[in-house]
């Protein structure tokens, strides 16, 4: 099994000339089995560039399979830009948890409604069908097995485990640590103290987190921000290096890749976080990667693929 | 009057090499009076830039005040509008005037399903700190916004409409007809062109190169030689091609420039991102 990175970027889409080296495309990410086999992991606007080379690839109509963490705009809004969406025959399935919405289709429908695009999810010549996907609740895609997991994000967010060709590698984003907040059904203007209740839910959270995680050979984690770019906004749903590398640490996983990267970090910034976590990891055990746009990594210890970790030789 | 362009991508933003010198974020142009009044059309990612920065002046402090001009909701528009800082900022007040998308749903109500707890952790524009109103525009009707004078009319955009803009001050006028497509390109509507009459600068939709646009007819978009039609008619001064496809690489748009310019008395150039402009 392999992965490769088409949008690393959080929030909201970052063209220009201090990303070209990471990358400005939020949340993307190709999973292939040996056997070719894909999966899609969230449809944020590397998707576009996914899709035109799945285009290129295809043979005819395919049958793909898309898993959403969760429906906020930079994880979906690659999806109407897929072109293999319009292509006659193609059938594409979309995982995804329940949130806020009644109804998955309404909801992904929504991102297509006249106000907001051109082409209504209807009109679109793929075929789509909806699945509902529930923490804890394993399955299969072909030779992949899923394991989603619940994670502390505005409205609920899902995490993904995915074991496949004797190694395994999880999909953590968009999340929140599970000690200062908890995210529910409601707006947070800022941290809300912690009933008795919360504290155990928190405390669960990261202890299924923990035991799904266990022995994962590459964990891909929300480290949106830095530690003290979160002490300013603990309420925004979304995590630092460090907070990662503590998780992984506890459950033993080899690598971490940094990931959902802050719009407002430069490729300098990136360049000094990757150094100084890969440092961090180092004295904990765990390789730390940062992700950019194109990176490719073979996933289990058996390295026969050829791997590229450094983003100055990066995409243009 | 300055103009600066924050995003003069169409449909999705471009990052990447090929895109820095004209700039990969969608839609979002400021204008400015000599005054120091100032106006921004649409919200799409360039927005974002224009953000950080207004927050280092009164914005930053809960004093600003800004009205916006919508040209229409489609998604690259108004992408920006979650993350437009100054929003969040307790004292600002910020307007944000467009018509009501021609779907039965009303402009407020559009903005709030952007904002709906779903897709936006904002979960909805109450939770803006700023003082936002939303002020629906009937075109043709006259806008008033202090320092501007703004004429609009509605010009069909594929299945939609758009409003396209005429905006006045210091004696100069720019004109903004982004995301339209005429039913017959050599003949633009009246309208439009009374729209576009003597203005010092005509920003055109230009998404499509003249050779692609046959394949994409009746999408929305312009190819670039409509807003040639438009300048020489109306009398325009300049013309800014603008709403470049998110296939248009720099070489490409030089080439699309180099082409149109070759046509045509009207001087020619493509909006980018950049630094202010006079008008
Ligand atoms: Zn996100
Ligand atoms: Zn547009
Ligand atoms: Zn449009």
């Amino acid at each position: 099994m392999q992965i490769t990175f088409w949008g690393v970027r959080g929030s909201y889409p970052v063209p220009g000339a201090a990303t070209v080296r990471y990358g400005g495309q939020t949340s993307c990410v190709e999973a292939r089995s040996a056997k070719g086999e894909c999966v899609i992991v969230d449809a944020g606007t590397g998707m576009r560039a996914l899709g035109n080379k799945l285009m290129r690839e295809a043979n005819g109509p395919q049958k793909y399979n898309v898993l959403l963490s969760h429906v906020h705009w930079d994880h979906i809004q690659g999806l109407p830009f897929f072109s293999p969406a319009y292509v006659p025959g193609t059938r594409i399935a979309i995982h995804a948890l329940l949130t806020a919405a009644d109804e998955l289709n309404s909801v992904i429908g929504g991102i297509t409604r006249h106000e907001f695009f051109p082409m209504p999810l209807e009109s679109v010549p793929a075929a789509f069908d909806f699945h509902q996907v529930e923490p804890g609740v394993e399955f299969d895609l072909g030779s992949f097995h899923v394991t989603p997991i619940a994670l502390n994000h505005p409205f609920g967010s899902v995490g993904y485990r995915l074991d496949c060709d004797g190694s395994s590698w999880a999909y953590v984003a968009d999340t929140a640590p599970f000690d200062q907040v908890i995210h529910k059904q409601h707006f947070l203007k800022g941290p809300e103290p912690l009933s008795a209740d919360d504290k155990v839910s928190l405390e669960a959270m990261r202890d299924a987190l923990l035991r799904r995680l266990e022995g994962v050979d590459t964990v891909v984690y929300d480290t949106h921000f830095l530690p003290e770019e979160y002490a300013k906004f603990p309420h925004y749903g979304h995590s630092t290096p460090d907070q990662a590398l503590e998780i992984c640490a506890e459950a033993n996983v080899r690598r971490l890749v940094l990931y959902h990267h802050a719009p407002s970090h430069s490729d300098e910034q990136m360049d000094q976080i990757a150094a100084r976590y890969l440092a961090k990891g180092e004295a904990v055990g765990i390789e730390v990667l940062t992700s950019f746009e194109g990176m490719t990594l073979p996933i289990g210890r058996k390295v026969d693929a050829p791997e590229r970790t450094n983003p100055g030789v990066g995409p243009a | 009057m300055k103009i600066r362009f924050w995003g003069v991508r169409g449909s999705f933003a471009m990052s990447g090499r090929e895109y820095l010198r004209y700039g990969g974020n969608t839609t979002s142009v400021e204008l400015v009076t000599n005054a120091g009044e100032r106006l921004l059309i649409d919200l799409g990612t360039g927005a974002t830039e224009l953000a950080k920065q207004l927050m280092g002046s009164e914005f930053g402090k809960g004093q600003g005040k800004l009205p916006i001009l919508l040209s229409h909701t489609h998604l690259d528009h108004i992408q920006g509008l979650p993350f437009f800082t100054p929003f969040f900022i307790k004292g600002n007040e910020i307007r944000i005037l467009g018509a009501d998308p021609n779907s039965g749903s009303s402009l407020e109500t559009t903005l709030q399903n952007q904002l709906a707890p779903h897709y936006s952790p904002l979960n909805g524009l109450e939770n803006l700190a700023a003082g936002v109103s939303i002020e629906t525009v009937r075109p043709p009707a006259t806008i008033s916004v202090p320092g501007f004078e703004v004429r609009t009319h509605a010009v069909p955009h594929g299945s939609m409409w758009t409003t396209a803009y005429r905006i006045s001050a210091d004696g100069k006028t720019v004109t903004y007809l982004s995301d339209v497509e005429y039913a017959n390109l050599d003949e633009p509507p009246a309208e439009v062109l009374a729209l576009a009459k003597d203005a010092d600068l005509l920003i055109h939709d230009a998404m499509h190169a003249d050779h692609d646009y046959e394949l994409r007819r009746g999408w929305g978009h312009s190819p670039a030689r409509a807003g040639v039609v438009v300048a020489e008619r109306a009398g325009a001064k300049k013309l800014a091609l603008f709403h470049h496809s998110p296939d248009a690489t720099d070489e490409m748009i030089d080439e699309v420039v180099q082409r149109t310019s070759a046509r045509t008395a009207v001087p020619v150039f493509a909006a980018a991102e950049g630094s202010y402009l006079d008008v």
